[in-house]
């Protein structure tokens, strides 16, 4: 019974992927883009912990939750004067 | 299927609350209008993620996965801090 709940929780963590990926293209605002980038990447690293690869999550959860984010901010700040955010 | 033991009980009532946590925060995360309502909802799913992580190692008996857990708490908040740092015209 427990068993079938988390494959029902897993199935909710992998549309979670999807609706960030999607969310990811589709915003106009930068920075809201990049937060929905880090959803997908946390949800991929339950899923990693589900498959039993806990050193795969942790690495996933360590680089593409905590420094892709910083360094994509970094990356808007350095090149706001180039592109302005509500031109499309 | 007949023999529920209290810690089954446990295991599927905060399952079912995480799921709505998550739904909700998802929900929140899409029709959320500006970029504070988003980064408030990431730092809900970060919270409600380490419970599912803490969740999944004891159904799966490897307690190995809980230092993913450690991990998440200590990099949710450098997230949420860069974030904010950058809202705020620092960084």
């Amino acid at each position: 019974m427990s068993s079938l709940v988390i494959t029902l929780l897993t199935v909710v963590l992998c549309a979670g992927i999807l609706i960030g990926g999607l969310l990811a293209v589709m915003l106009n605002n930068m920075v809201s883009a990049v937060v929905s980038a880090g959803l997908a990447s946390l949800f991929a690293s339950v899923v990693y912990v589900v498959l039993a690869a806990p050193d795969v999550a942790m690495t996933e959860a360590s680089i593409g939750s905590g420094l892709t984010t910083m360094i994509f901010l970094y990356a808007i700040r350095k090149t706001q004067k180039v592109e302005s955010e509500d031109d499309e | 299927m007949t023999d529920f033991g209290m810690t089954e009980i446990t295991i599927i009532i905060s399952s079912v609350l995480i799921f709505f946590s998550i739904v909700f925060g998802i929900v929140r995360l899409v029709i959320g209008p500006d970029t504070v309502d988003r980064v408030v909802a990431i730092d809900l799913l970060t919270i409600v993620t380490i419970a599912l992580i803490a969740l999944l190692a004891h159904q799966a008996e490897r307690f190995i996965y809980l230092d993913v857990a450690l991990v998440y708490g200590l990099l949710s908040f450098l997230g949420v801090l860069a974030v904010a740092r950058y809202l705020e015209k620092g960084i």
